[in-house]
């Protein structure tokens, strides 16, 4: 087990209010997001003295510009002014559970005292994917030429092999999206908080990518979503009931770049990430009571069932059916609707759910009895985290 | 049938790893990157060999029979160039002679209906311009 384990925690959290695209600058998106979060903690900004974040532009082919289209540290060191800042990074190849982790190594080797992450996400007017010109570079000079040109077909390939392979149906994944949904109503952050989604909508869905129907894809939003993390001492002193951290993990399998398609990549991803987090926590998927796991595809999910050892490889879609992802199912699953139900925000939503399950705060879809919560952050084929959060640091 | 006559394609833009992968299919041969140390053939190119780490790496021929590993069929244009095509197939294939190396392509002379995992396919070549040929995948006319 992990000698830091319980040692760090999750305390406030904070939401932007979500919107469809970009009608202020995303910088307002993450500013809105972490004065809640510091709020939500009882403390003053003048305490937090560390900052993290991704700050990624998932909508390829627009022009970073800090503040508009991405939020950098530095961004949001010149929006915050913090007379205490003693730590900062900006991580690039685990997606936003990578900030996460730094913040909490931050915290262990005590370089700081209160740090907080956030993740913000542009949705430009107009087009999302603005698609490389008359000549393909790089990596995509093997996939553009063939009509691959966005995120989702990439996904889509491996969820036909996956599907084909095991002789399963597309259509029972209308129960997760269906489900979430009912979840994500019960979460007043939420992009479709008031939005509901019934089988046959998904079922007669438009194709977009074959398997993903609009309903398997999570819709770009404009938004931000932040969170405070402290050692568990101190996390005790403040307002909310903390959420320990028992463990986590990094998606450690090898991949080239541009190597597309491949299921065994999630898969391996997946066992690598999780196997960690299992070790450092002490425990197994059995013991766990309610989960969240990406899902900016469904498919994600599906890989994330399986390699992180919650099914068998090939059973996840049955898995999930008879209303064990129900909140009161077996294994409560995206709890908040997911990015499905609030919008293309990345994992961080993901974890703040976790952490909100772990301390007894997540209201309306609050599950019963939590003790340890799961997170997958992140589809595990490239930039895979996992985290597990529980309510009493034993 | 994907009607492909009206789409303009990306073109690929070779440089010092993908070259001869683009010089190959020039002549209408698919060239993949290969180990000289320990055989393993890899795409797409790469600085060393995934497998074995050596440095040691060669273009060599390969037969271009193999298997649909992976597929997805298009409804939405997000690249607006690949609208008249749609629904069309990109499939992933994987080759008799490199296991493990996943090119994409698209399935051609066939309804994208014929994509399924594991059917067999043949490389084809489609030349974009004087410089870049593509190949490309139909259903194999041989029995597997």
């Amino acid at each position: 087990m992990w000698e830091h384990r319980c040692k760090v925690a999750v305390s406030g959290v904070g939401f932007s209010h979500v919107t469809r695209s970009a009608e202020i600058p995303l910088a307002a998106h993450a500013l809105q997001a972490v004065k809640a979060a510091v709020e939500d903690s009882g403390l003053a900004m003048s305490d937090i003295d560390g900052l993290a974040t991704y700050p990624e532009l998932p909508a390829t082919g627009h022009a970073m510009v800090d503040g508009i289209t991405i939020v950098s540290v530095n961004c949001m060191m010149a929006m915050l002014k913090l007379p205490n800042l003693s730590w900062q990074v900006q991580v690039d190849t685990v997606n936003i559970g990578g900030a996460v982790q730094q913040a909490v190594n931050a915290l262990l080797a005590g370089v700081c005292t209160h740090a907080v992450v956030w993740r913000a996400m542009h949705n430009p007017r107009g087009t999302y994917q603005n698609l490389p010109g008359t000549h393909a570079h790089g990596a995509s000079q093997f996939t553009a030429p063939y009509g691959f040109g966005g995120p989702g077909q990439g996904m889509a390939v491996a969820y036909t092999r996956w599907l084909e392979r095991h002789k399963q149906n597309r259509e029972k994944m209308a129960t997760l999206a269906v489900t979430q949904r009912r979840h994500g109503n019960k979460n007043p952050h939420a992009y479709f908080h008031k939005t509901p989604l019934t089988r046959e909508d998904y079922l007669s869905s438009r194709m977009v990518a074959y398997p993903f129907c609009l309903y398997d894809c999570d819709i770009p939003v404009q938004g931000a979503v932040a969170i405070v993390l402290t050692t568990a001492d101190r996390a005790r002193d403040l307002k909310p009931r903390p959420a320990y951290l028992a463990g986590y993990g990094q998606r450690l399998a090898f991949e080239v770049a541009g190597r597309i398609g491949s299921l065994s990549s999630y898969m391996e991803g997946g066992r690598s990430s999780s196997r960690l987090t299992w070790e450092r926590s002490g425990f197994t998927p059995k013991d766990v009571d309610v989960a969240q796991i990406y899902d900016g595809f469904s498919a994600s999910v599906i890989y994330g069932l399986e390699s992180y050892g919650f099914c068998k490889e090939g059973e996840a879609l049955d898995f999930i059916q008879d209303g064990r992802m129900e909140l009161d199912g077996a294994l409560p699953l995206n709890t908040f609707g997911g990015s499905l139900s609030t919008g293309r925000i990345h994992g961080l939503w993901h974890i703040i759910e976790g952490a909100l399950q772990a301390s007894g705060r997540a209201g309306e879809r609050q599950v019963k009895d939590v003790n340890v919560s799961f997170v997958g952050a992140s589809a595990p084929v490239v930039q895979g985290t996992t985290f597990i959060f529980v309510r009493e640091p034993y | 049938m994907s009607d492909w006559s009206k789409v303009t394609r990306p073109i690929p833009v070779p440089n010092e790893w993908t070259q001869p992968f683009w010089q190959a299919a020039k002549q209408g041969v698919l060239a993949l990157q290969r180990c000289q140390a320990c055989g393993h053939f890899q795409h797409p190119p790469y600085a060393t060999c995934v497998s074995c780490m050596a440095i040691d790496l060669k273009f060599e021929p390969v037969s271009g029979k193999g298997s649909i590993y992976a597929y997805t069929i298009m409804y939405h244009a997000g690249d607006r160039r690949f609208a008249a095509a749609i629904p069309y197939a990109s499939i992933i294939v994987e080759l008799d002679d490199a296991p493990g190396a996943l090119l994409a392509a698209n399935l051609l002379e066939a309804p994208y209906t014929e994509a399924k995992v594991g059917r067999r396919v043949e490389v084809i070549f489609q030349p974009l311009n004087d410089d870049i040929t593509l190949p490309q995948f139909r259903l194999a006319s041989e029995a597997p």
